[in-house]
């Protein structure tokens, strides 16, 4: 086992997929000279060159347009947004073309592209740079969306997004990328689709993803400290959504709180509460709760910042609520 | 409008309540923090003190009826006001009674540390006006369902009186709650003739059964009882300890503090010996949680008072800082304040170890239910002459067993060995009791 960062697992996981098949190739603002924004890209030039690895223009509705007719004509592109707040630029190409392309000529085209970056609020990036992206993205038929934690899953889940025919979103953080974790030296695959259970426990499922999931952990330590034993849920995969994980978990424990980074309303958040009262009813102790961003634009002033994020201390709120502990 | 009286939380544990009596009487002007009624509580009959000021209009609960927190008891208003209009639009207010116990959070902590309930819903009890849904969680709903027990027989303890998971598995393990007025059976002056006849064909005479009605007291008692017996592994371990020098000590002191008209028991002296031992086994004097043990940082010795119904634990605070005189005045005082329901929840709430006495009755050694919230419990036996072998001769001993019976979970046979080691030594040379 190799003990990196999640930027090393990303880029690791670029160069595997772009040795073993040609038509893989990278595209981005900085990702070549640069080695990329957040180093995610580091060697990647050095080793494949400027035909597949392409530093654009600060255009991302034009190079997302060009990665996805790329992709119909046979390529695999890997599209890189230095963040995703500057997706918002290149949201037509992907709403209208990426997501669509496949099923309005009736399969004559697939589009094989993976939209990669970080998302969420980093630190004090202000009003437009601190967004989460995924509540768009998971809303649209026709993409899968990804949102990773650990080095393990960055590399196992990047590695399919590219191997896969169909668009996907792939969210990383800027504020993880040099968390470590251990990775098998031999090659894997994790499937699309599939939660995993970051801690196993017993009286509360606490559904999270991204960014959520250290924050979800350390609330679950806190709430250990008062008797209360939290499974936590990383659901990887925003869409597909893993219901069934999640609903066999809800129906052991009972008590469902939902830990994210991402605003409340109409969101991914949302729409796992609406599947745990449809497929967990009659197993639910309580209504679900959540810990999120609150319902307003980022400030940049780091106090209030603070109070806009899902905090361990404000997770653990809403674990002990669906207990019924105050 | 007319204001709606509702039975106040008086106590922390109070589920329900008993008018006793009334104290003012319809048309009669009231004034804010006049009595009003004397309400029979889990713990004691106390009185209730007006929140508002008014005209009695109505006296809507009797004298004896058992009544749900929150639910109306009279109406308060100007002279000839109609009460009614003020009753149909009556909701139970979300706030529960604004009466607290004296008893601050720290004696709440104390008495229940085992189980910690959710907020508790006035209104729960009862469905609201007109409406006939009962608030439940959707898993309460088919446990109950499963369980073939109503709803409407369970107690909600989440918001708004929701059923909650935690709600139905009492209900199961407790059966669903009983009815709330057992009927008082008359129990006929007379006495019939049995069918049954002895060997002269001459009938014996048949008493009937007498059913009497569950007080608030003995209900509490049936439900901590029951609690501490199901949860707690209790162990017993009795110690016969000397007792001789204190008969002489007591014989002493009562005579030197005759001119002031004190008189010291044995139990008073025990009852400085446990808070000196409590305070130098600071284990024993502690609770199992499931967060861990509570190891009091006060010594609160309650001290079981036994009434005609039932029996009460007044607590002695800082038992081990106290003289034994100091002790033997503060007992007596709230013994017979006990005995007239006359005490303060304070002054039953809060202890951290209790101790129960029958020697008086002449019972030697017996063995007692652990109060939750405590750790251990201990029952003290009659003293009594015994014949002890010392030294190859056999003398005649006065001699006391003392059993302590504790909670396995919070700590062990050895613990209480050592305790009960140093409640002996200090007995045995009770001058120690004075340094």
């Amino acid at each position: 086992m190799a003990n990196i960062q999640i930027r090393e697992a990303i880029r690791d996981a670029m160069r595997e997929e772009m040795r073993r098949d040609e038509r893989v190739f990278l595209m981005g603002e900085e990702v070549g000279h640069y080695n990329g924004a957040y180093k995610a890209s580091e060697g990647l030039l050095e080793e494949f060159g400027e035909r597949r690895v392409v530093d654009t223009p600060i255009v991302e509705t034009g190079f997302a347009g060009v990665g996805i007719g790329a992709a119909m004509c046979g390529l695999r592109p890997i599209i890189e947004f230095m963040t995703f707040n500057f997706s918002a630029v290149a949201f037509d190409q992907i709403l209208n073309n990426a997501s669509k392309i496949r099923h309005m000529t009736n399969g004559q085209f697939s589009v094989p592209i993976v939209f990669r970056g970080p998302n969420a609020a980093a630190h004090m990036l202000g009003s437009t740079h601190s967004q989460a992206f995924e509540a768009f993205y998971a809303h649209i038929p026709g993409l899968k969306v990804i949102a990773v934690a650990t080095a393990y899953d960055a590399k196992g889940l990047l590695k399919s997004a590219i191997r896969d025919d169909n668009p996907v979103i792939f969210l990383e953080s800027e504020l993880m990328y040099s968390k470590r974790g251990e990775v098998p030296e031999e090659e894997y695959l994790i499937e699309i689709g599939k939660a995993d259970i970051k801690r196993p426990g017993a009286d509360v499922t606490v559904v999270t993803w991204g960014q959520g999931v250290p924050v979800a952990l350390d609330a679950a330590a806190l709430a250990e400290k008062e008797g209360i034993d939290a499974e936590v849920i990383d659901l990887r995969t925003l869409r597909p959504l893993d219901d069934a994980a999640v609903i066999e978990s809800v129906k052991k424990t009972n008590r469902c709180a939902l830990v994210y980074h991402g605003w409340p309303y109409g969101g991914v958040g949302a729409e796992v509460a609406t599947r745990v009262q449809d497929l967990a009813f009659d197993w639910l102790d309580a209504p679900v709760a959540r810990a999120c961003y609150e319902d307003v634009p980022f400030a940049y002033a780091e106090n209030l910042e603070n109070l806009s994020l899902p905090s361990p201390e404000r997770a653990l709120a809403a674990i002990k609520k669906v207990c019924y502990r105050t | 409008m007319a204001t709606v009286v509702e039975l106040p939380r008086l106590t922390d544990t109070m589920e329900e309540g008993v008018i006793a009596q009334w104290r003012v009487a319809v048309g009669e002007k009231v004034k804010r923090g006049q009595v009003i009624a004397e309400i029979e509580t889990d713990k004691a009959t106390m009185e209730f003190e007006s929140f508002d000021a008014g005209y009695v209009l109505k006296l809507v609960a009797e004298e004896g009826e058992t009544l749900a927190l929150g639910a109306p008891i009279a109406v308060l208003g100007k002279e000839g006001e109609d009460p009614e209009a003020a009753l149909a639009a009556f909701k139970p207010s979300e706030a529960e009674g604004a009466a607290s116990s004296d008893g601050g959070a720290e004696d709440e902590a104390v008495e229940a540390p085992e189980e910690p309930e959710p907020a508790p819903a006035p209104e729960a009890s009862e469905p609201a006006p007109g409406g006939d849904r009962i608030p439940a969680s959707p898993l309460a709903r088919k446990m109950a369902r499963e369980a073939g027990i109503a709803l409407a027989d369970i107690q909600g303890s989440g918001p708004h009186g929701r059923v909650i998971k935690a709600d139905v598995e009492r209900a199961i393990t407790e059966g669903a709650r009983a009815p709330s007025k057992p009927a008082e059976v008359a129990a006929p002056a007379g006495v019939t003739i049995s069918s049954e006849t002895d060997e002269h064909g001459r009938p014996y005479v048949s008493k009937q059964d007498r059913r009497v009605a569950l007080s608030q007291m003995r209900k509490t008692i049936v439900k901590r009882m029951g609690q501490s017996k199901r949860e707690a592994p209790h162990i017993y371990l009795t110690m016969p300890i000397r007792m001789d020098r204190v008969v002489a000590m007591r014989a002493e002191l009562n005579a030197a503090l005759k001119a002031e008209g004190v008189k010291v028991s044995f139990n008073d002296f025990i009852l400085k010996a446990v808070a000196r031992a409590l305070r130098v086994h600071p284990r024993v004097n502690a609770t199992y949680t499931p967060d861990g043990i509570v190891e009091y940082g006060d010594v609160h010795v309650g001290v079981a008072v036994a009434l005609d119904d039932g029996l009460i634990v007044p607590v002695l605070r800082h038992a081990e800082q106290k003289s034994i005189k100091a002790i033997a005045l503060e007992v007596r005082d709230l013994a017979t304040r006990a005995k007239e329901r006359k005490l303060k929840p304070a002054e039953m709430t809060g202890s951290t170890f209790t101790v129960t006495n029958l020697g008086m009755f002449g019972v030697e050694e017996f063995m007692a239910v652990i109060n939750p919230g405590e750790g251990g419990i201990l029952a003290v036996g009659a003293i009594v002459d015994e014949c002890v072998p010392e030294n190859g001769q056999v003398t005649i001993q006065q001699r006391m067993r003392v059993t302590l019976c504790s909670d396995h979970r919070a700590f062990d046979g050895a613990d209480n060995a050592q305790f009960l080691a140093t409640l002996r030594a200090l007995l045995e040379q009770p001058m120690a009791l004075f340094a």
